[in-house]
C-alpha cells in the first residue's frame, strides 16, 4: 500500500466508519419506529353479541293474538314492536366500558329478523363485570332528528312539533275496551310535550329516555371470544310495575299524552331482563 | 355513487367507456338505495332507458295503432301516473293495447330508487322473493311488455323490433359494451332511466332545507298531518324525518270488512294480519295521482280525507295504527280537512313534473 493510498485507505476507513454508524442510526431509527407502529400486544380484548327476544307473561311473546290480560284487566294482543336501545355500559370492578358512543344505538324491530341479533363492533378488554346497562330510547343529546335518514330507522322519527328526534319505541296492538270493542292501541314513547293551558300551543318538551339495569346480567369477556346475551322484553311488565296501566283509561294514542308515557316510562325499570349469558 | 347492493348477482362493471351516473342525494333522503350491482347506472345507461320509455316499439310493433310505450301511461305531468286527466284512460283506469282492463291501479313513479320494501301494491316485485323473475324493477320492464292486459306482447318481437332500428345498436354498445339488443338490456336500460326519477323540490323540501316558509293554513295541515290526535298521517306516509312521504310498507286502512285475499299483503305472506294490506303510498305529487286507493274508489283528495275523517270501516285486519277507527275516523272538521289538503299540496313537485331530463327525447333513434 503506498503512503498516499494508506491516506486514502485512512479516508475511506473513515468514510465507512461515519457511513456504518450512520446506517447504525437509521436501523436503530427504524427499527424503534417500527416498535412504536407495530406493538403486536398480547390480544386482551374480546367481543359481545346481543340477541333480543321478546316475552309475555314468562313465555316467548304470541304476536297477533289476543291472548293476554294486564294488569288493569284489559284483554291484549301485541302485534309489533320497535325499540332503540343505546349508550349499553359493562360495568367492571374497576371500571366502566360503555359501547363506542354514537355507534351504540341499536333498532330492534320484531317484524325484522336481522335486527334481532347484534354484534358489537367495539373490542371490549376482556374481564368480569358485574352487569350491564343501557338507556331506553336515545338521550337528548344524541336524538336528534335527520340522525338516521335510511329504512328501517327513518321510520322512527318524531316529529319536529312533538319534539323531533326519534321514538324511543312503537308498540302497536289491540285490546278490548269496555265496550267490547277491539281497539288498536299505539303504546309509542319518546319527548313528551308540555302544552299552554289556555292555546293549546306546545311550549315545551320533556325528555323520557330512561335508564335500564339489566338484573342478573354479570358476565365475562374472554380474550378472542364472543359473549353472548339474550337480552329479553318483558312486554307485560310496560303495564303494571309500579303503575297499573290502563288501556281504557289512557286510550289508542299516547304521544300527546305525556302523563301517559311518565307511566309507561316509570314501568320500563324492569321490563328488561337476561335469558342467559354464554361465555 | 351510494350504493346498496341489494341483490346477491354478480356485479358487473361499468362498460370501458361509459360514465357512472351518480344520484346525488338531497337533504334528508337515505344513503341506501336500491340499484342492482348487476345493473350499474351510466349515464349512457339512463339516456338509452329513457329512449326505450318513450318509445311506442317497445310493444313489439311498429303499425301507429300498435305503438305503446311505458309513457303511453305513465304522464310526467302526472308525476308518471296515468292521472284521472288521461286522455284515453277514463278516471285514470287503464287498460292494455288490445283492450283488456288493467286489473290494477298504478302506483307513483317516483323516488323508486330509495323504494326497499317492494313495488306494486302488496310488495310482489322484492329482493326477497324467491322467485328471481320477481325481484326488482328490470323485471316490471318486462312484466309491462309482456302481460295482456299492457302491452300484450313478446320479448323476441320487442327484442327484433328494437334491434332492427339503426340508432339503437350504438346506444346499447355506448351503455353495455356491444351491440346486442337484448330483453336483459332493454329492461336494464329502462329501469336505470327509472331510478332516477326523483323528486326533492316540493315546496315542502324548501320549508324543510329553511329556502320557504308554509302559509298558516299550510303549517297547520302539517301539524295536523304529524300528530296522533290530528290526522295522524305520518306513521305511515312520512314526514320531516322521512321525506319519501310513505314507508314502503302495507297496511289495512279501514276501507273494507271483506276480504277476498287475491291480490293484498296476505297473497305473498299468508298472514292473516295482512288481509286488505296494501302500500302506502308516497303522498308527493298526490294531488295529480288519482283515482285513489288501490281500486281506485275514490276520485279526489277531498274525498281520501274525508274516509279517513269519517268513512273508517273495523275488521279484524284493520292497521293498528289506524287508532282512530274508534271514533270511525279522524273527526276532522271542514276547516282541519281543507288545512291538511293545503300541506298535502306543498308536496307537489313543479321541477320534477317539467324537468326535461325525464321527458321525452328531442328525436328517438331511427
Amino acid at each position: 500500500m503506498q503512503p498516499n493510498d494508506r491516506g486514502a485507505c485512512l479516508n475511506n476507513d473513515m468514510k465507512a466508519n461515519r457511513l456504518l454508524i450512520l446506517l447504525s442510526i437509521i436501523l436503530l431509527i427504524i427499527t424503534a419506529c417500527k416498535k412504536e407502529a407495530d406493538p403486536d400486544p398480547a390480544p386482551s380484548s374480546g367481543k359481545i353479541c346481543f340477541e333480543f327476544h321478546h316475552y309475555c307473561d314468562g313465555l316467548p311473546l304470541d304476536f297477533d293474538i289476543r291472548k293476554y290480560v294486564n294488569a288493569a284487566g284489559n284483554e291484549y294482543m301485541v302485534n309489533e314492536i320497535q325499540y332503540f336501545i343505546s349508550d349499553v355500559t359493562l360495568h367492571g370492578a374497576d371500571a366502566d366500558y360503555t359501547i363506542d358512543a354514537w355507534k351504540d344505538i341499536h333498532y330492534v324491530d320484531t317484524d325484522i329478523a336481522s335486527t334481532h341479533e347484534w354484534k358489537v363492533f367495539d373490542e371490549i378488554p376482556a374481564g368480569d363485570y358485574t352487569g350491564i346497562s343501557f338507556t331506553f330510547g336515545i338521550n337528548e343529546e344524541k336524538n336528534q332528528s335527520l340522525m338516521f335518514t335510511d329504512h328501517p330507522e327513518s321510520l322512527m322519527f318524531w316529529p319536529q312539533y312533538l319534539g323531533g328526534g326519534y321514538h324511543y319505541m312503537k308498540l302497536n296492538g289491540k285490546w278490548l275496551d269496555t265496550n267490547q270493542f277491539e281497539r288498536p292501541y299505539d303504546f309509542h314513547l319518546g319527548i313528551g310535550q308540555i302544552y299552554d293551558q289556555q292555546s293549546g300551543e306546545v311550549t315545551g318538551f320533556i325528555q323520557n329516555y330512561f335508564e335500564v339495569e339489566v338484573p342478573g346480567s354479570s358476565l365475562r369477556i374472554d380474550v378472542g371470544e364472543e359473549t353472548l346475551i339474550d337480552l329479553v322484553m318483558h312486554v307485560d311488565r310496560w303495564f303494571k310495575n309500579p303503575h297499573t296501566y290502563d288501556h281504557n283509561y289512557w286510550g289508542g294514542d299516547i304521544m300527546q299524552k305525556q302523563d301517559a308515557m311518565k307511566v309507561g316510562c316509570e314501568n320500563g325499570w324492569d321490563v328488561f331482563g337476561v335469558l342467559s349469558v354464554d361465555f | 355513487m351510494l350504493v346498496s347492493c341489494t341483490q346477491e348477482d354478480d356485479p358487473v362493471p361499468i362498460p370501458a367507456g361509459a360514465t357512472p351516473y351518480v344520484i346525488e342525494v338531497p337533504f334528508g333522503f337515505p344513503q341506501k338505495m336500491n340499484i342492482p350491482e348487476n345493473n350499474p347506472m351510466t349515464v349512457e345507461g339512463v339516456e338509452l332507458g329513457r329512449c326505450l320509455f318513450y318509445d311506442g316499439r317497445m310493444s313489439g310493433r311498429t303499425h301507429p295503432d300498435s305503438l305503446m310505450s311505458c309513457a303511453t301511461c305513465h304522464l310526467q305531468h302526472n308525476s308518471f301516473e296515468c292521472g284521472i286527466d288521461h286522455p284515453v284512460y277514463e278516471n285514470g283506469f287503464t287498460h292494455g293495447l288490445t283492450g283488456i282492463p288493467t286489473p290494477h291501479l298504478m302506483l307513483p313513479m317516483i323516488n323508486l330508487v330509495w323504494n326497499m320494501n317492494g313495488y306494486l301494491w302488496n310488495g310482489k316485485i322484492s329482493n326477497d322473493n324467491p322467485n328471481t323473475s320477481f325481484r326488482n324493477i328490470e323485471d316490471l320492464v318486462w312484466m309491462g311488455v309482456l302481460a295482456p292486459h299492457e302491452m300484450n306482447g313478446d320479448t323476441n318481437r320487442t327484442k327484433a323490433v328494437i334491434a332492427a332500428i339503426p340508432g339503437y345498436p350504438e346506444m346499447f354498445k355506448k351503455a353495455f359494451g356491444s351491440e346486442e339488443v337484448t330483453m336483459k338490456r332493454i329492461s336494464m336500460a329502462v329501469a336505470q332511466f327509472v331510478r332516477t326519477l326523483i323528486s326533492y323540490n316540493a315546496k315542502f323540501d324548501r320549508y324543510m332545507r329553511g329556502e320557504e316558509q308554509l302559509t298558516a293554513s299550510e303549517l297547520s295541515g302539517f301539524v295536523l298531518f304529524t300528530t296522533e290526535e290530528g290526522a295522524d298521517c305520518f306513521h305511515c306516509h312520512g314526514g320531516f324525518g322521512n321525506p319519501l312521504f310513505t314507508t314502503n310498507l302495507f297496511y289495512n286502512n279501514g276501507k273494507d270488512t271483506v276480504f277476498p285475499g287475491t291480490d293484498d299483503r296476505y297473497v305473498l305472506t299468508g298472514d292473516p294480519m295482512d288481509l286488505g294490506a296494501y302500500k302506502a303510498t308516497t303522498l308527493r305529487n298526490i294531488e295529480l295521482t288519482g283515482p285513489y286507493m288501490h281500486d281506485g274508489r275514490f276520485a279526489t283528495l277531498e274525498e281520501v280525507v274525508d274516509f279517513y275523517a269519517h268513512g273508517l270501516l273495523w275488521s279484524p285486519y284493520i292497521n293498528p295504527l289506524m287508532h282512530h277507527i274508534a271514533n270511525g275516523g279522524t273527526q276532522l272538521v271542514p276547516s282541519e280537512k281543507a288545512d291538511l289538503i293545503a300541506f298535502i299540496k306543498t308536496l307537489r313537485d313543479e321541477e320534477f313534473l317539467s324537468n326535461t331530463e325525464f321527458g321525452p327525447p328531442e328525436e328517438l333513434p331511427e
